[in-house]
């Protein structure tokens, strides 16, 4: 029940605190809504079908980009992670471009995509792929080596390891690094839709900040914090899998 | 009787270090041999080139028969319940009505029965590694490797996995290459046991023991072979 409870109250509290403060004329005019502005907007941008649009979207461009950045890194890491030659080739350089910041290949996204969906879902993709990657090649190099040593016994072939004993050993760190990368993903959709779309949550951010519409902006940032709440709790659940938990309860 | 494993010769270094240095052994099909050494002598290194995970760097290793290892903890699949890890235990051409059959009987030989649905990290120590044993037995090998399979349990638990493993075994013979550094539990299992040195591990001594089953501490016999062993390891 307090699970549910603390934070409503919490919001609840902030919400006082936003709406008192304005009341109190503690903002400057034009720069911060009232909480009624903000809840008109949102039933405007709602009856319009907007902000639903707009927020299917968005979720269509991360999870795209997010399975192909899956689809890809999963499998390299775990060459990476098993095999030491490529380890040392490969490590350096993923490490080099995680650490570059997604914003910085936008002008790369627009020239080599155009318009359109691609370029953000490329940008969605190169922010969470090469985290992914990382957590996956790491996963796979601490597999304990007695699990293979037992396959080995129980005469697995390579794919069999691969898929019986790679795969499970390493979920709950995938599953970890999944739920991390999803954030990201969703933090990364408003800079990537800010190029080229004219569509998704931050599109509608960034036309809101064009017309002055500050109640839209508040209404798009509650809207992303939302759903981001709600895809974390998506992929906690993952972390319930049978096969999984054992991960997060030894 | 037949020789199912035997060390000719053996070595093995990793770079830098000689773990395991002219080492002659022979077992037979059957037996069950108990290698007892201090700790870091190379014992599991041994286990290891009898089990066909590593290759000696010196002399020939020969092993007649399929192998299953049990190790003192995390062998088993955390991902998987105990049924489904005694079931992936089973020959991979056991046939699909068969497997349920079998490991309901291996569940039931090692009182598992009521924890068949829950995962490995939900057992205790002792029933881990009942588990395990359930597993290599089910396969049907003809050689077991047990490293130090008890020395993670408690007193208790260690005496009672010890008396359960020699009464399974009486039941379904397997040759058994047993690796310890505890050696009452050496004289309390080995038909015959081999007392390794320091590293470089090499035999210091081979102890025949013919001691009926099941032994105790006051077994006649038992005191004295344990005093040999303590003498071969300076430890009088």
């Amino acid at each position: 029940m307090t699970r549910f409870l603390f934070p409503v109250v919490t919001g609840l509290l902030m919400l006082m605190a936003w709406w008192s403060l304005f009341e109190l004329g503690a903002f400057p005019v034009g720069t911060v809504p009232h909480p009624w502005e903000v809840a008109i907007a949102f039933r405007d941008e709602i009856a319009s079908g907007r902000l639903i649009a707009d927020t299917i979207a968005s979720l269509y461009r991360v999870a795209w980009g997010f399975i192909g950045a899956t689809l890809f890194a999963v499998p390299l890491g775990l060459v990476v992670g098993r095999s030491s030659a490529t380890r040392g080739a490969l490590m350096p350089w993923i490490n080099f471009f995680r650490s570059l910041s997604p914003i910085a290949w936008i002008p790369f996204a627009i020239i080599w995509f155009g318009i359109g969906d691609p370029p953000a879902i490329f940008i969605i993709f190169i922010a969470t792929f090469f985290q992914i990657t990382l957590a996956t090649a790491a996963a796979a190099g601490s597999v304990p080596k007695i699990y293979y040593r037992v396959a080995e016994d129980m005469e697995m072939s390579s794919t069999a390891k691969l898929y019986e004993i790679t795969l499970p050993a390493i979920m709950p760190q995938l599953v970890t690094a999944f739920r991390v990368a999803i954030g990201v993903a969703w933090m990364v959709v408003v800079a990537a839709e800010m190029i080229a779309v004219r569509s998704g949550l931050g599109f509608l951010i960034v036309d809101a900040r064009n017309g002055l519409r500050m109640d839209l902006v508040v209404c798009g940032m509650i809207t992303i914090g939302a759903i981001g709440i709600g895809l974390d709790l998506l992929f906690a659940r993952l972390a319930k899998v049978p096969s999984v938990r054992w991960g997060f309860e030894r | 009787m037949s020789v199912m494993l035997s060390l000719t010769g053996v070595g093995f270094d990793y770079p830098g270090l000689t773990v395991i240095d002219g080492l002659d052994l022979e077992v037979s099909k059957g037996e069950l041999l108990v290698c007892v050494g201090p700790s870091g002598c190379g014992k599991s290194t041994l286990l290891a080139l009898l089990g066909g995970h590593s290759a000696p760097t010196r002399g020939n290793v020969v092993r007649h028969g399929q192998s299953r290892t049990i190790y003192q903890d995390g062998g088993l699949f955390p991902w998987l319940t105990v049924r489904e890890n005694i079931e992936g235990g089973l020959p991979r051409s056991t046939a699909p009505a068969q497997r349920s059959e079998k490991v309901t009987e291996w569940l039931e030989i090692t009182r598992l029965g009521e924890f068949a649905n829950t995962y490995p990290h939900q057992l205790s120590g002792g029933m881990r590694q009942r588990c395990e044993l359930a597993r290599a037995l089910a396969a049907e090998t003809d050689i077991l490797l047990l490293d130090e399979p008890f020395s993670a349990l408690d007193y208790q638990t260690r005496t009672r996995m010890r008396r359960e493993l020699v009464a399974t075994l009486a039941e379904r013979p397997r040759t058994v290459v047993f690796v310890t550094h505890d050696i009452e539990e050496a004289v309390q299992l080995g038909d015959r046991i081999v007392v390794l040195g320091s590293r470089p591990a090499s035999v210091r001594r081979v102890l025949e023991v013919p001691i009926a089953r099941p032994r105790q501490p006051a077994s006649p016999g038992v005191a004295e072979a344990e005093q040999v062993i303590m003498d071969e390891l300076g430890l009088s």
